[in-house]
């Protein structure tokens, strides 16, 4: 009896120690603070810069005593929620529920990968919270908005541009690097070669570029597809300078970018390069490319040295004094509690989310990632001279330079630095 | 009155003997009520959506165990059938307006036909070729995904899919009756004569022909049934998410309910699911150490693979029950004597 | 076009046939499915990013430093976890999983999954016919070469090759003659990992350092594997070649779908399978014929 006595007990309390923590209640938001979610993938860069750039604006507000919301001050307290979604979409929904109901959030900030995003959103509308993305680009999420108002009013895109607009900055480059090349080189007829990673949400702007490239007076030599987690790109570098291309459009976003960016610069690929490389926004591409990703390419949100307003260098330094590296656009976070939700708050003095939207939807706001931000019909970040444009930057020997927008509809940014060609590239076609 | 008294006193007796008679069908019993009764003691939509989750992914584990457990045949490519479960369930979905209840069960047909596609190379592989040839399969699959995005979202996936059903409880009865239902089945297969020849298919191939059964018919037969019930479990998946995506078909959904499976105990339908029921709380309830999770994860196989081989719910079974050595027939751990035969029990 | 098929072709083919000759060896010998086998590259890999970042030596004494603290690490964990199951296939092959992802986490928790880049042992690149061709590549087909004679010489120069060999075979037979069956496993695996590692010294600078590098190369590697023939040394160094030119020629014949030579690899060897179920050079092992 006392062996089976024994085993059942045994099973018995494991049975519970594995369930208890969900019948055990949960935490109550005290009456004095607001409560932040921060969802991210937090064991990667991504979800760090959630995590940094909201800690940075909660202590900000905090530091003056909190919002002002009404008659009464409320300090800001920040969730941390890691979504994992890079690895598994299963835990990016539980973490989304979870702070829904287990630490009873009042608003959300944060997502990265747009499906995981697509999934999170739902939830989050389900339960009629305030989701502010700061991440994800795809143009289906902004989308659903429009087309199910009701639903999905809860959701705004703070960061970044709609993938869209990506497109058009993208061509506006690549109409100056050709004409870079006539002036420079001599180059009439500019060969372009396409290498982007293989995603859906780059088919589209394959298409746009196909499209757009002879209108442009350029000829495109050809479009190679690498997986986005090659490790080896030689083959398609041989087969692109075989094509004698003179501008390769690079799209990438996951690590294929610095296997590219290393082995072109290793090969010394002699062409100019634009697009979008997404790791090449981080500080540690230099290093991870070994140093042999220079002149790449890229846009970003910050670049040292170059400044939409007064709000933007105190940030930036701000943020690399502590923490240690340059800020990158999942950052945001810190627009986002501080200006579209701090703002409105106390501009509409409650915390009620049905009365927060109508303010934010007509706020025009000054913050640190763009001159000014503003949202359209369907809560999507407004694109435009004035508003919200990104930088297009190149690595120039070890440093990031910002040159784009430089006198482009009269915009151009403190600290823009023109764009450099490569020297193999100017000893092979200079006259 | 009286006939229902008959019957109910039948019942009782039949209880009493049959069930009150071992832990090991107490537990089950208390297990299956705990699931069924949960939900009037608490609606947490948090812990709803655990339990949720993991019973689809038990009905998974217990196709796997069908497959590979019995019939011996390695699966390492399980997803495979997860992934096209997903996908047909969700097409189906969004542009034929197939309701829930339509398109589940036609993305389990979906993943017989793969069954039996990817079945006949299988047939003359045995051992670690066929588990790396099975492990090749959901690979090229998603290449070919990727290949249409047109047609298949790419990575983005196939979104805005209905919802099982209007609220979460109804969700959730949903999933568990289905999961009990299902594992009832395949438990059932197991126990007949298909199931016996699986047992002889995995012991030895050679002589189960030369008895003159068709072991082709049959392992095509268990790819597709494996097929089947792990296609289900894809489409529940790809409705309750709402979203399917080739995260449903990478190497990491074949090797989690390989270790799920072998975790719980191989050559058993209630060892997968047991060892889901576990494992997956565990992962979550782990949470609140965000970075050690998947390592103490890992840990705790490592040492549940060197203390318990054969898997941790026959270990279980082992320490509570003891095997006559005369009749055969389980008894408790505790008994001195066999409650059929009388034998001494050492 | 043809030319750099070809090249292209050598050098995927180079980095395939590293990594499979070591694992192929520990399949053999012990009859392990070493799924942690890239996870042990993907630890020297770390090791000699820590090596020269952080601390600054000289590549290629790091390359060499390296391999030992690798070594170790597999001798032991194959001791303390491996060993005790090695009876039971089904629980290795899950153990080796389970190791791999702790290794795993372990590398994410200490580095972050950030990605990171290991210097080149040589700099620069050559012109070999026409082709811009990476030193680093050169070494690695160099490299590959070198360790398949050095395996080749260890099997059948040598008395633990001889040991090896024999064990093999027939491992019971093998105790019959005197030869400590569980020694010999423990020094295959030992080799076996010292191979990874020192593949990871050579490939390394061609890959990105990251946590989950693992997993690509794994399927691959057993795709190789499998084509070749489980146990065959020389199956999987013509398996990895093989697998290697279709890759290039998918690359180069169809730019539009280059992510799809991972798949189309695969789906050779799944044909090959077909025809031949032991591979090509396969050999049947006793216990199961």
């Amino acid at each position: 009896m006392k062996r089976f006595d024994r085993g059942v007990v045994f099973s018995t309390i494991l049975f519970f120690l594995i369930f208890s923590p969900w019948v055990m209640p949960s935490d109550v938001a005290t009456a004095q603070a607001i409560k932040v979610g921060v969802i991210g993938p937090m064991n990667f860069m991504q979800g760090k810069g959630h995590w940094d750039g909201a800690t940075l604006a909660a202590e900000e507000i905090n530091a003056k005593g909190g919002l002002q919301v009404g008659n009464k001050k409320m300090k800001i307290e920040l969730v941390k929620a890691d979504s994992n979604e890079f690895i598994s979409m299963t835990d990016a929904t539980n973490a989304m529920e979870r702070l829904m109901t287990q630490d009873k959030v009042n608003f959300v900030v944060g997502g990265f990968r747009s499906e995981a995003v697509l999934a999170m959103q739902d939830i989050a509308m389900d339960y009629k919270k305030l989701f502010l993305g700061c991440g994800a680009a795809h143009p289906e999420i902004c989308d659903r908005v429009g087309k199910n108002y009701n639903r999905y009013k809860y959701w705004f895109r703070v960061t970044p541009m709609n993938s869209k607009y990506l497109v058009q900055v993208c061509l506006i480059n690549l109409a100056t690097v050709n004409g870079m090349l006539k002036k420079e080189l001599g180059i009439e007829k500019g060969k372009v070669a396409i290498v982007a990673e293989k995603a859906m949400w780059i088919d589209p702007m394959i298409e746009a570029i196909k499209a757009n490239v002879p209108k442009m007076g350029m000829e495109l030599v050809g479009t190679w597809r690498p997986s986005d987690k090659a490790t080896d790109v030689t083959a398609e570098l041989t087969a692109v300078q075989r094509a004698d291309a003179h501008i390769i459009f690079t799209i990438f976003s996951a690590s294929v970018g610095i296997t590219f960016a290393r082995q072109a610069g290793e090969l010394k690929i002699p062409a100019a390069f634009t697009g979008i490389n997404v790791e090449a926004q981080k500080d540690g591409f230099w290093a991870a490319t070994q140093g042999k990703g220079n002149y790449a390419v890229s846009m970003s949100t910050f670049v040292r040295g170059v400044s939409y307003n007064d709000l933007t260098d105190p940030f930036v330094e701000k943020y690399i004094s502590r923490f240690g590296e340059l800020p990158t656009y999942t950052a945001v976070t810190y627009d986002a509690i501080k200006s579209t939700l701090g703002e409105a708050i106390e501009e509409a003095g409650t915390i009620d989310t049905e009365k927060l939207i109508p303010i934010i939807e007509k706020a025009e706001r000054v913050v640190v990632s763009a001159p000014k931000a503003k949202f359209d019909k369907t809560h999507d970040l407004v694109f435009g001279p004035g508003y919200a444009t990104g930088i297009t930057f190149q690595w120039q020997d070890g440093k990031m330079k910002g040159w784009w927008p430089n006198g482009w509809q009269g915009v151009t940014y403190k600290g823009m630095a023109p764009y450099k060609l490569p020297p193999w590239m100017i000893e092979k076609y200079k006259k | 009155m009286g006939i229902l008294g008959f019957y109910l006193r039948k019942l009782y007796t039949v209880f009493k003997g049959e069930v009150l008679v071992l832990p090991s069908r107490i537990i089950v019993l208390l297990f299956v009520l705990v699931l069924l009764l949960l939900p009037l003691a608490t609606q947490d939509p948090y812990l709803l959506r655990i339990l949720i989750l993991t019973s689809i992914f038990a009905i998974f584990a217990a196709s796997w165990d069908l497959l590979s457990g019995f019939t011996g045949q390695m699966n390492f490519g399980h997803a495979l059938f997860f992934g096209v479960g997903a996908y047909t369930a969700a097409l189906l979905n969004l542009h034929a307006h197939l309701p829930p209840w339509g398109s589940v069960p036609l993305g389990g047909l979906a993943a017989v036909l793969t069954g039996l596609i990817i079945g006949i190379p299988c047939l003359r592989l045995k051992g670690t070729y066929l588990a790396l040839t099975t492990l090749a399969f959901p690979i090229i699959l998603m290449g070919i995904v990727f290949a249409f995005p047109d047609v298949t979202g790419g990575e983005l996936g196939v979104s805005g899919l209905d919802r099982l059903s209007g609220s979460r409880v109804t969700d959730y009865y949903i999933t568990v009756l289905l999961m009990l239902a299902l594992s009832t089945i395949m438990w059932k297969i197991t126990d007949s004569h298909t199931g016996i020849i699986f047992h002889a298919i995995r012991e030895d191939e050679v002589a189960v022909r030369t008895a003159g059964i068709n072991t082709t018919r049959y392992k095509l037969l268990a790819f597709s049934l494996s097929g089947f019930f792990a296609g289900i479990s894809g489409g529940l998946y790809a409705h309750y998410m709402r979203i399917a995506g080739p995260a449903n078909l990478e190497v990491s959904m074949s090797f989690t309910v390989v270790i799920w499976a072998i975790f719980g105990g191989v050559v058993t339908i209630y060892g997968p699911i047991g060892a889901v029921f576990i494992l997956f709380p565990m992962l979550e309830f782990l949470r609140f150490w965000p970075e050690y999770r998947m390592l103490m994860f890992a840990l705790v196989i490592l040492l549940i693979l060197l203390y318990m081989p054969d898997g941790f719910f026959p270990w279980m079974r082992n320490k509570i029950e003891k095997e006559c050595p005369r009749c055969k027939i389980r008894n408790m751990a505790t008994r001195k004597a066999c409650r059929i035969c009388t034998a001494q029990l050492d | 076009m043809i030319l750099d098929i070809i090249l292209s072709g050598l050098i995927n083919g180079s980095v395939y046939a590293l990594l499979a000759i070591g694992f192929s060896l520990i399949f053999g010998v012990a009859r392990i499915v070493n799924i942690a086998h890239t996870a042990f590259y993907m630890l020297a890999a770390y090791c000699i990013y820590y090596g020269t970042q952080k601390l600054g030596v000289n590549p290629a004494l790091c390359m060499l430093a390296a391999i030992i603290p690798v070594t170790l690490i597999g001798l032991i964990s194959y001791r303390l976890f491996i060993d005790p199951i090695r009876e039971h296939e089904g629980a290795v092959l899950i153990a080796t999983i389970a190791l791999a992802m702790a290794m795993q986490e372990v590398m994410l928790l200490i580095f972050s999954g950030d990605f990171l880049g290991v210097p080149h042992l040589i700099e620069g690149y050559r012109m070999v016919f026409g082709v811009k061709i990476a030193y680093q590549q050169l070494l690695t087909f160099a490299v590959a070469l070198l360790v398949l004679a050095a395996v080749w010489a260890l099997l059948l120069k040598t008395k633990i090759g001889l040991a090896i060999r024999s064990t093999a075979q027939d491992r019971e037979v093998a105790n019959l003659m005197g030869m400590n069956e569980s020694r010999v496993a423990m020094i295959t695996m030992g080799v076996s990992v010292g191979l990874a590692a020192f593949t990871g010294a050579v490939i390394a600078p061609l890959a990105i350092v990251n946590p989950f590098m693992w997993m690509h190369p794994l399927i691959m590697m057993m795709a190789v594997v499998v084509l070749g023939g489980l146990g065959s040394i020389k199956g999987s160094f013509v398996g990895a070649y093989i697998l290697g030119f279709a890759e290039s020629l998918v690359v180069f014949l169809l730019p539009m779908g280059a992510y799809l030579k991972g798949s189309v690899a695969l789906s050779i060897m799944i044909l090959v399978l077909l025809i031949r179920p032991e591979g090509l050079f396969g050999i049947a092992f006793e216990e199961e014929r």
